[in-house]
C-alpha cells in the first residue's frame, strides 16, 4: 500500500481549476447583486419539480488510485446507472481535473441534466469546485451534492474491497436519493458595516488598526489596560531586527493618532455583542469615572488579545528560590539596566537558562511557544555585549531557533554560550548553593550522559506563551476554543483569521504562540479578511440555513436554546409568538431541526425530506 | 559522578592551539566521517564536548585521543569550521602536558621563545660537557671515541635514559591511572589471552605495522582530486613508517654496535666496511629517517595537505631534532670514509650526540611522548573491546 493514500494532504487539493477547501462564503459566487433584489429572491423555493423526472449526472471518481483501489469504481456505476432519475452515469480519474470538469459541462449541457452528484473526497475539498461546474453549465449550484467515498471507504477500508464498494454504492444511493429533491436556492446577501473592531490594543491591535484605517475602514481600538502596547510596548531591543520593542510601540501609537478614522479606548472592555454579520452592535464599557457604555455599530471584529507568559508554579524547577527568574523578568532586568549585569546588587557573573519550562509537558502544556528558543539566544547575545565575560549555559531539550534565527543560536555559541541537551525525563535540578549562589545539576546528553553540576548567579526559566483566560469575551463572541485554550482558526492554511463565526476574526498570539512579526502578519491578514467582506458594502452567505414553518411553530423556546450561534428570536406575527431565524447569524448547523417537537424547523439543503430519502438510498444497499 | 563544570579548560587548551571549537554543536558529523571512531566510539566530537564543558578529567582519562592519526578528514567535513582535528592534536599536547609533572611539557608546549632557547641550552650543554673532556686527536682521519671516550658518550647516554625512563614511567602511570577510572565493560572478563592480545595488536598490528594508518585512513591525494591517490611512498603512513623505523633501526644499530663492544667482538669507533650489517643497518636506518622528516618538515612549511596546515611548537620542535640528529648522523658517516678528516667532523659529531640525547631525555615531555601513551591507548581501548 502506498504511503500516500493515507496521507490527505498529499491527494490532489484540486488537479484543476475550481476553489480549494471550503473557500469563503463571500467567494461562493461572483455575482453582484443589488441588496434590494436578491433578497427577494432569496431562499424562495424553486417550483416543485417531480422527483422522478429530475435528470441527474452521476460520477465516480478514482482520485488517482486513491479510491479506485480499494473500491470498484465500475461496480458502483453499474449499481446506480438504471437508478430513477440517473441520466448519466460515468467514472472518471481526477472528476476535478479540468478533463473531468469539462466533461461534466459537456454532459450537462448535452443531456439537459438538472442535478449533479460526484461521489469522490470530502467535501470540503472539492464542493465548491463542482458548484462551479453546475454553475458554468446552467444550472444552480445548489443542485449538485457530493459524497465522499474516499475518506468513508477506500481509505478506511483497505482491508476489505467489497466491503468498500459496497458501502460506496450505498452512499451513492443516499445522495441520489437527496439530489431528487434538491432546491435551487440563491445566496443571502447582507449589507455590511464598512467598520471594524479590533479588541487588544499590542503590536498586533495597532498595525491591524493602522491596516483598516489605510484600506479605508473605520476602526474602533479596545485596549482594557490604560496604556496601549501590550508585551512589546514593555520590551528593549528585539530579535531579529534590533528594533526597541518601546520605540517600536511609540512609533505605531503616532501613527494611530494621526488617522482620524481610528477611535481608541483604553482602559475599555467589550462586554455586548449583538446583530449579525456585517452588522454587528457592540457595546464598550470604558472605566471613566464614572463609568460608560458606548454603543457602536461594525462589520467585523478582529480578536487580538494576545498571550499570557507561563507561570512555573512554586518549587519547579527552582521558581522561587532568589536568582530564579522567568524569561519575561529577565528581559526586563537586562533591557532595564546598562552595563555589565546585576541583580539585587550583586554582579552576575554566570547564569543558565532552563529552557521549556511548562512547555512541551505530557500532563500540562503539551505545545512548543516557537519564540523562547531564539529569544533566549537574542538575549544571550545581548548580556555578552555587555560583559564577555558572563558564563552562559543553556539547558535545552531542543533547539528550535526556525529559519534565519538560527543565526541567533550560532551567535550565541560563538559569544561562548555553552548548551547542554537534557534529556526528555530528566529535567535540571535547581538548588541553593553553600555559598547562596545557585547550583543546577543537569544530565548532559551530549557527552554520553554526563551528570554536571552548574554553579550559577542566575537561572532564567524559559518560560512560553499560555493562553490568557477571558471567559466573558469568549462567551460573548463565541469564539471557538483549542484543548490549549487558544482560539480555533477555521483551516490553519486555508482560513487562517477566521473564526467559524462569520465576521470575527483571530490574529496575534491569542491564536497560537507567534512571535511580534508573525503576529503582526496575522493582524495585517485579518485586515485583508475585514476588507474583503466589508469593502463591497455587501456580501453572500450560503443559503443552507434554517428556516421555520411559522404555521406549525408554537414558539416553546426549545429551538433558541439549542442554537448555539444565538441566531434564533422570539417574535410577535398577527398575534402569535413564533421563532425567526436570523438567516445571516444561521450557520446551519442543524442543532435546532430535532428539538422543535412540531417539526417546524428544516434546514435547506437537507430537508427532512432529503434525509429521509438519503436513509432509504442507504438502506436499498444494506436490504440488498 | 557528577562532575563540575569548569569553563577554565578551554582556555587552557587554547594555549596548547586548540582552535576555536565554541561553533561545535555537536552534529557528530566529524565522529560520522572518521574511518577510526567506530564500534560506538564517539571521537573527535565527545573530545570536543569535555573541553566546552571543562571536564578536565574525562578529558585526560580518554584514550580515544590517542586514537586519532590527523588526517583532518572531520575538519574538511565540519560544517562549523570548528577544526576538529586540531582540536584532538591540541587535546594531546594537554594531555601530555598534563601527565608531566614537572610543567616543562607545559611550557614546551606554550612557549616557543622557551622551546627554542631550552632545545638549544640543553644541546649546547650536552655538547659543551663532552668538549669539556675531549682528547687530542690527529687530523688523518674522524676518530670520534677519541676525540670522546666512548664510556663518556656511553655513561651519558645511560644516564640520559634512564632520567627519561623515570620521566616516562610517571607519566604513564598518571595516564593509567586516569583510564583505569574510565568505563569498564562489567560482564565481560580480562583473561590473560585477552591482554595479551590486546597488546600484540596495540603495539604490533597497529603501531609497528601501521597497519590502521595505511588501511583506514583515506589518504589526501597530491592533487586534491578523487579517486587519484598518492604513490606509496608518499603516502602519509609511509612517512610516519619510515620515520619510525628510521629512528627505530638507528637506535637498534647503536645499541648493537654497544653490544658488540660489551661482547668483545668489536670496540666502537672500529673502522668498519659499509656492509658490515650493524653499519649497514644504521646508513638504511638513517636515509628512511632523513627522508621521512625531509618530507614531513617540507609538507609543513609548504602546508601543501590537511594534514599539514597546522603547525605548532611542539610540531617544529620535535621534527627538527629528529632531522638534525639524522641528518648530521648520515653525513658523519659519510665523513668516515673521507681520506681526510674534515674540519667540520668534531663539531658536527658533538652536535649530533647532543641533539641525540636532547631527543631522547625530552621524549616524555614533547610530542615525542606519543611513542609511549599511543600504544597504551591503544592497548586499552582494544581491551576495552
Amino acid at each position: 500500500m502506498s504511503e500516500h493514500r493515507q496521507d490527505p494532504a498529499l491527494a490532489p487539493a484540486s488537479a484543476g481549476r475550481g476553489g480549494a477547501e471550503d473557500a469563503p462564503r463571500a467567494q461562493l459566487d461572483g455575482r453582484e447583486q443589488a441588496p434590494g433584489g436578491a433578497s427577494e429572491r432569496m431562499g424562495r423555493p424553486s417550483e416543485s419539480r417531480d422527483p422522478k423526472a429530475r435528470r441527474i449526472g452521476v460520477y465516480v471518481c478514482h482520485c488517482g488510485g486513491n479510491i479506485s483501489d480499494y473500491v470498484d469504481v465500475q461496480a458502483v456505476v453499474d449499481a446506480v446507472k438504471d437508478e430513477q432519475s440517473v441520466v448519466v452515469a460515468k467514472h472518471m480519474m481526477f472528476a476535478c481535473s479540468d478533463a473531468g470538469q469539462q466533461e461534466m459541462e459537456d454532459d450537462i449541457a448535452a443531456s439537459d441534466l438538472d442535478g449533479l452528484v460526484v461521489a469522490s473526497c470530502s467535501p470540503k475539498l472539492h464542493v465548491v469546485t463542482f458548484r462551479g461546474v453546475a454553475k458554468r453549465s446552467g444550472m444552480n449550484p445548489y443542485e449538485y451534492n457530493q459524497t465522499n467515498i474516499r475518506e468513508q471507504c477506500s481509505w478506511t477500508h483497505t482491508d476489505d474491497r467489497d466491503g468498500a464498494t459496497h458501502k460506496a454504492i450505498a452512499l451513492v444511493r443516499g445522495v441520489i436519493g437527496r439530489t431528487r429533491l434538491s432546491e435551487a436556492l440563491e445566496p443571502l446577501v447582507v449589507e455590511t458595516t464598512q467598520k471594524a473592531l479590533i479588541i487588544g490594543g499590542g503590536v498586533t491591535g495597532l498595525r491591524a488598526a493602522i491596516g483598516m484605517a489605510d484600506i479605508g475602514l473605520g476602526v474602533f481600538l479596545v485596549e482594557r489596560e490604560p496604556e496601549l502596547g501590550g508585551w512589546v510596548g514593555k520590551f528593549g531591543p528585539m530579535f531579529p531586527h534590533e528594533r526597541d520593542g518601546r520605540e517600536l510601540i511609540a512609533q505605531m501609537v503616532a501613527d494611530v493618532k494621526k488617522r482620524p478614522s481610528i477611535k481608541v479606548f483604553t482602559g475599555a472592555e467589550v462586554v455586548t455583542k449583538g446583530g449579525s454579520f456585517g452588522n454587528y452592535q457592540i457595546g464598550i464599557r470604558v472605566s471613566n469615572d464614572p463609568p460608560e457604555t458606548i454603543s457602536v455599530e461594525v462589520g467585523s471584529i478582529v480578536v487580538a488579545t494576545g498571550f499570557d507568559a507561563y507561570q512555573p508554579a512554586e518549587g519547579e524547577l527552582g521558581a522561587g528560590l532568589p536568582g530564579v527568574l522567568s524569561l519575561p523578568e529577565f528581559k526586563e532586568l537586562v533591557d532595564g539596566s546598562k552595563g555589565p549585569l546585576r541583580y539585587n546588587g550583586r554582579p552576575v557573573r554566570s547564569l543558565a537558562y532552563i529552557y521549556c519550562v511548562g512547555s512541551r509537558q505530557p500532563d500540562g502544556n503539551e505545545w512548543c511557544s516557537r519564540y523562547c528558543c531564539s529569544a533566549t539566544a537574542h538575549i544571550s547575545i545581548k548580556v555578552s555585549e555587555r560583559d564577555p565575560k558572563v558564563r552562559q549555559y543553556h539547558l535545552y531539550r531542543d533547539i528550535r531557533t526556525y529559519g534565519n534565527f538560527e543565526l541567533l543560536y550560532t551567535e550565541a555559541r560563538k559569544q561562548g554560550a555553552v548548551y547542554v541537551k537534557f534529556p526528555d525525563d530528566a529535567p535540571p535540578v535547581v538548588a541553593m548553593d553553600k555559598g547562596g549562589g545557585l547550583a543546577v545539576t543537569v544530565r548532559d546528553l551530549l557527552s554520553g550522559d554526563e551528570e554536571l553540576e552548574i554553579p550559577v548567579d542566575l537561572v532564567v526559566q524559559v518560560t512560553g506563551m499560555v493562553a490568557r483566560k477571558n471567559d466573558a469575551m469568549v462567551g460573548m463572541l463565541k469564539l471557538p476554543l483549542g484543548r490549549d485554550g487558544f482560539f480555533n482558526e477555521i483551516h490553519p492554511k486555508l482560513r487562517p483569521v477566521e473564526t467559524m463565526v462569520d465576521g470575527v476574526l483571530i490574529a496575534g498570539a491569542c491564536q497560537g504562540p507567534k512571535s511580534s512579526a508573525e503576529s503582526v502578519a496575522s493582524g495585517l491578514a485579518a485586515v485583508t479578511q475585514s476588507a474583503s467582506v466589508l469593502k463591497k458594502g455587501v456580501a453572500e452567505l450560503d443559503p443552507l440555513v434554517a428556516t421555520v414553518d411559522i404555521d406549525r411553530c408554537t414558539w416553546c423556546g426549545k429551538c433558541e436554546n439549542a442554537c448555539p450561534y444565538g441566531a434564533i428570536e422570539k417574535l410577535s406575527l398577527n398575534g402569535r409568538e413564533v421563532a425567526s431565524i436570523s438567516e445571516a447569524g444561521c450557520k446551519g448547523c442543524g442543532g435546532c431541526v430535532p428539538m422543535c417537537p412540531e417539526n417546524a424547523i428544516d434546514l435547506r439543503g437537507y430537508t427532512d425530506l432529503q434525509i429521509t430519502a438519503m436513509i432509504d438510498g442507504l438502506l436499498e444497499e444494506a436490504i440488498a | 559522578m557528577t562532575a563540575r563544570v569548569d569553563r577554565n579548560l578551554y582556555p587552557e587548551l587554547q594555549r596548547f592551539g586548540a582552535t576555536d571549537i565554541s561553533s561545535c554543536f555537536n552534529c557528530g558529523v566529524c565522529s560520522a566521517i572518521c574511518p577510526l571512531s567506530v564500534d560506538g566510539a564517539s571521537f573527535p566530537r565527545r573530545m570536543s564536548r569535555y573541553a566546552q564543558l571543562g571536564l578536565r578529567e574525562k578529558l585526560l582519562a580518554s584514550p580515544e585521543l590517542w586514537s586519532c592519526y590527523g588526517c583532518s578528514e572531520c575538519t574538511d567535513s565540519c560544517p562549523t569550521q570548528a577544526d576538529p582535528a586540531s582540536f584532538m592534536a591540541a587535546a594531546r599536547r594537554y594531555a601530555v602536558a598534563s601527565y608531566d609533572r614537572t610543567h616543562l611539557a607545559y611550557l614546551l608546549a606554550t612557549s616557543r621563545l622557551f622551546a627554542g632557547v631550552f632545545v638549544i641550552a640543553l644541546v649546547g650543554l650536552l655538547a659543551a660537557f663532552m668538549y669539556s673532556v675531549h682528547k687530542p686527536v690527529d687530523g688523518s682521519t674522524l676518530a670520534f671515541f677519541d676525540f670522546v671516550p666512548s664510556d663518556v658518550v656511553h655513561n651519558l647516554g645511560i644516564v640520559a635514559m634512564a632520567v627519561m625512563g623515570v620521566a616516562a614511567l610517571v607519566g604513564v602511570f598518571e595516564m593509567v591511572r586516569r583510564v583505569l577510572r574510565g568505563p569498564k565493560d562489567a560482564a565481560a572478563k580480562t583473561t590473560l589471552g585477552k591482554v595479551a592480545g590486546a597488546a600484540v595488536y596495540a603495539v604490533g598490528t597497529e603501531s609497528l605495522a601501521q597497519t590502521r594508518f595505511r588501511q583506514d585512513c583515506a589518504d589526501e591525494t597530491a592533487s586534491g582530486e578523487a579517486g587519484e591517490t598518492r604513490p606509496w611512498y608518499s603516502q602519509r603512513w609511509f612517512i610516519h613508517f619510515a620515520t619510525m623505523w628510521g629512528f627505530l633501526g638507528l637506535l637498534g644499530a647503536t645499541m648493537a654496535d654497544y653490544g658488540l663492544e660489551l661482547l668483545g667482538i668489536k670496540a666502537v669507533g672500529t673502522a668498519v666496511p659499509i656492509w658490515y650489517p650493524v653499519r649497514l643497518l644504521g646508513t638504511l636506518a638513517g636515509a628512511l629517517l632523513i627522508y621521512g622528516t625531509t618530507v614531513l618538515i617540507v609538507r609543513r612549511l609548504r602546508k601543501s595537505d590537511r594534514a599539514s596546515r597546522h603547525s605548532t611548537t611542539s610540531d617544529w620542535t620535535f621534527l627538527s631534532m629528529l632531522w638534525v640528529a639524522g641528518l648530521t648522523g648520515f653525513v658523519l658517516e659519510l665523513g668516515l670514509y673521507l681520506p681526510q678528516a674534515p674540519a667540520w667532523g668534531y663539531p658536527m659529531f658533538l652536535l649530533h650526540v647532543g641533539v641525540a640525547m636532547a631527543l631522547v631525555l625530552l621524549v616524555p615531555f614533547g610530542k615525542f611522548a606519543h611513542v609511549l601513551y599511543r600504544p597504551i591507548a591503544l592497548f586499552a581501548i582494544r581491551l576495552r573491546g
